[in-house]
């Protein structure tokens, strides 16, 4: 009997079906390991695994019981290990470790002494080596990620571990140590379900394997049956509409922007062309520098040595006002935080970025401003009841529109997209999609595209540099092998051609 | 109901004006209320005093509403406003200067303490709050340096009128209010500056990353409440008749509360300077009660106190009865979903 099963789960959400009917069964002393690409649905998975969704549609049992409303303490035998680290980094290794003190004994009191002793054999079994009274934020990453397992497991009773991406920031040292104890606990009769980017982790780990696709379960198999190659075509699985592409098909010889050896504080030595009118992908994995290499040639974050030329001259960097008014625009990937003015107008957030332009004696013209917003509205299909609406009612896709049409008013050359589409509808991307094209094909400005679909990055990219661990890990064609793009970003070197 | 895009929305617009509308209309219901529990309340000398009064508190909480709206605040704006007042009289009184220069001085010297916290805030990347804290004490201890603690009297009849004066029946500090107003008002709803200012109130990073010299603007910001404390100082110097250290005590916090009753957001963002100046009066009626209802002399701070916090409770309490409606909508919706499933199964 499965000790964590979910059976015919659909999750909606506005505009996506990020779970369509899914069976799972995770046995015990079984490493099972969950993998798609980004959006495919793994993270809706966990949050209805860890009762943190409910699913519209379907079931989920733990140790065969149904859980529903009357019963959702059950969840409490799941144990989550989330991707980023989320210990209290000012307090120590060992009030981490027993927070919020619910087994324990101290009615109130924490005896420092006292945790820090019961902390010891917990340090020895998951081979922490650091001091119970570190401050965490004093110990290593690798020991960060190993005492969040170590949190989750000792605090209860568990059936089931399920691990986020565990291994993002570990070196192959550690992530050695960090499999041994993943091992120790399959043998003690837990089920484990493993979620992870990287394939060869997948087989070095891994006794079973589903794939999801597009909120959809594709595939099922023993990993020793299986090799690399095999999960990526299900990861990846064919195109849809496999002709319809959307890269631009006016790109000049003209160098637009050059980059030499820029280094930051995440991202080393990186060099690239961009040439008018060319869309440019960038994909890596997450975290490996994409959003930071692109934030600061546009000036938001500081550049330690390197060299950047637009149209040939010196480009200035650390401005972002610079930036703007010399035609550089970045569209955030964080719409709500680094994108949109929540509180303002449609019209505000549009006429922000050009006021100069309105500027009427001594203030802003009223007229000109409600020009400029229909304009926009109007050419960008913006769906809004009015240009007074606060832009923070309007859906993801629409705010989008609202900030590629307020970039176009700054007649950019440079326009950064950094996951343009993210959280966004079907429908929509392909509305965003045109409009890259359109933009690069008929005003010739180049695009960057930071992504981390590889779907999206081959359907609209004219070339695609892949980034991994903050540096150009190859600089891809489009046609090129999905296999070899995937082969860079998780680190391996792309296969000697055939000589 | 579908409305083409840049098609006014009544409804959208009525909703947009109520904030200002319902705290105009509490104080009116406050007025009402006073002139019917004291007789004297519609006096004109104690209008005159309560406007005049008033006058002070709604210029600094004008002020302090623009800083309230990128998300920062400034507790030195009492004793920016007493040290210019001590600079202005000293100058007039002691050095001979023309009060006229003495007070075109003391309020540059505003400004520019304005553009010392500004500076000190940006470049240091402190908070706001904290940092004013420490520069409230350095105004206050110069005060003390100047003075020795002891009032500069003598300050020249020809400028009392600025404080004590009246035009028709309005006093004057009053006027100066309602021009730093419509000066501030036009600045926040018609400049470029007033976007950029509410653009990053919204988001200091969305507004960087829109190019906005973002330092700069806040630089300016502290540099116009600095100009207008040390403007309230000065008037407060001729009405008083003499510069003192004591001048301003209160500002920081009744400034802060007027614009948090008038609806500015302490998070920034969202509001209207004119919301301070009708906070201050809101406030201003409540202390006048006070005094006017015979309330006992000790008690008079506490009760204030206590009303103006019942005051700043407006807004956060009406946004909790209209999240406990839309709990109980959403609890009855569910439960007839429920139901109906249950007859189906």
């Amino acid at each position: 009997m499965p000790v964590l099963e979910v059976r015919n789960i659909t999750k909606v959400f506005p505009g996506v079906v990020a779970l369509d009917s899914v069976d799972i069964a995770f046995e015990r002393g079984e490493i099972h390991c969950v993998m798609g690409e980004n959006g495919a649905g793994k993270s809706t998975l966990i949050k209805c695994l860890t009762g943190v969704y409910e699913p519209e549609d379907g079931e989920i049992y733990i140790d065969g019981e149904h859980v529903g409303h009357q019963n959702k303490s059950l969840f409490g035998k799941v144990a989550y290990v989330p991707q980023e680290i989320d210990l209290f980094e000012h307090m120590t290794v060992a009030e981490n470790l027993f927070l919020p003190y619910e087994k324990s004994s101290f009615k109130g009191l924490v005896n420092q002494k006292e945790i820090e002793k019961k902390a010891l054999p917990i340090l020895e079994k998951f081979r922490i080596k650091v001091r119970p009274d570190d401050l965490v934020r004093d110990v290593p990453i690798s020991a960060q990620q190993l005492l969040q397992i170590a949190r989750a497991t000792i605090r209860r009773e568990y059936d089931a571990l399920i691990l986020d991406e565990p291994t993002t920031s570990l070196t192959t040292d550690n992530i050695q140590v960090m499999f041994d104890i993943i091992r120790e606990i399959r043998r003690e009769n837990k089920a484990v379900v493993f979620i992870s980017h990287k394939l060869e982790e997948i087989f070095a780990l891994g006794d079973v394997i589903t794939v999801l696709r597009n909120g959809k379960k594709v595939a099922y198999a023993n990993i020793a049956d299986k090799d690399i190659p095999w999960v990526v075509t299900q990861m990846t699985g064919r195109v849809l509409d496999q002709d319809q592409k959307f890269y631009s098909e006016k790109v000049t010889e003209e160098v637009l922007l050059e980059a030499e050896h820029l280094t930051g504080a995440q991202f080393t030595d990186i060099s690239f062309q961009l040439k008018k009118g060319e869309i440019l992908g960038f994909y890596g994995l997450v975290g490996a520098g994409r959003t930071e290499l692109m934030q600061a040639i546009f000036g938001y974050l500081p550049v330690y040595t390197g060299k950047v030329r637009v149209d040939k001259a010196d480009w200035r960097l650390g401005d972002t006002h610079y930036s703007v008014n010399n035609g550089f625009i970045y569209l955030p990937e964080e719409r709500k935080k680094y994108g949109i003015l929540p509180m303002l107008s449609v019209r505000e957030n549009i006429s922000v970025a050009v006021l100069d332009s309105l500027q009427k004696g001594l203030g802003i013209s009223a007229q000109g401003e409600r020009k400029l917003a229909l304009d926009v509205i109007d050419s960008y299909d913006v769906k809004t009841p009015n240009y007074d609406q606060p832009i923070q009612f309007l859906s993801g896709g629409n705010q989008q529109k609202v900030i590629i049409g307020r970039a176009m008013c700054c007649n950019p050359k440079v326009l950064v997209f950094d996951e343009p589409t993210k959280g966004i509808d079907v429908g929509t991307k392909l509305d965003i999609y045109k409009m890259m094209k359109k933009v690069a094909e008929e005003n010739g400005v180049g695009i960057i595209l930071i992504s981390s679909e590889l779907e999206e990055v081959i359907k609209c990219s004219n070339r695609i540099v892949a980034l991994y661990d903050g540096r150009v890990a190859g600089v891809l064609d489009k046609r090129a092998d999905k296999e070899d793009i995937l082969s860079a970003v998780i680190g391996i070197k792309a296969k000697a051609p055939p000589s | 109901m579908k409305t083409k895009p840049g098609e006014k929305s009544l409804v959208l617009n009525a909703l947009r004006r109520s904030t200002m509308t319902a705290i105009g209309a509490v104080l009116v219901a406050m007025v009402l209320l006073a002139s019917v529990l004291s007789p004297y309340f519609l006096d004109q000398y104690n209008l005159q005093s309560l406007i005049r009064d008033l006058a002070f508190i709604g210029m600094i909480g004008i002020a302090q509403s623009l800083l309230l709206l990128i998300g920062e605040l400034d507790l030195s704006v009492g004793k920016m406003a007493s040290l210019c007042g001590i600079i202005a009289g000293m100058l007039m009184v002691h050095q001979g200067v023309n009060p006229v220069l003495s007070m075109i001085i003391a309020l540059a010297l505003g400004m520019m303490l304005g553009a010392l916290n500004g500076t000190i805030i940006t470049r240091l990347r402190l908070n706001s709050m904290v940092a004013t804290i420490g520069m409230q004490g350095v105004y206050g201890g110069i005060n003390l340096v100047l003075t020795k603690g002891k009032a500069v009297t003598g300050i020249p009849e020809s400028i009392l009128f600025l404080g004590k004066g009246n035009l028709g029946p309005i006093p004057i500090p009053f006027i100066f209010t309602l021009i730093v107003l419509v000066c501030i008002l036009f600045l926040t709803k018609k400049t470029k500056t007033g976007r950029y200012i509410y653009a990053i109130g919204n988001s200091k990073e969305a507004a960087k990353i829109l190019g906005i010299k973002v330092d700069r603007i806040r630089v300016l910001i502290y540099s116009v409440v600095g100009l207008i404390s040390a403007l309230a100082g000065i008037l407060y110097v001729a009405r008083l008749g003499s510069s003192q250290s004591a001048i301003g005590e209160n500002w920081p916090m009744n400034s802060i509360a007027s614009s948090v009753i008038g609806g500015v957001a302490l998070t920034g963002g969202i509001g209207n300077p004119a919301g301070a100046l009708i906070g201050a009066a809101i406030i201003s009626v409540i202390q006048n009660m006070i005094v006017l209802l015979g309330v006992n002399v000790y008690w008079q701070s506490a009760v204030s106190g206590f009303v103006v916090v019942i005051a700043i409770s407006f807004s956060s309490i009406s946004g909790m009865i209209r999240e406990k409606k839309q709990r109980s909508i959403k609890v009855a919706k569910v439960a007839a979903t429920a139901a109906e499933t249950e007859k189906k199964g």
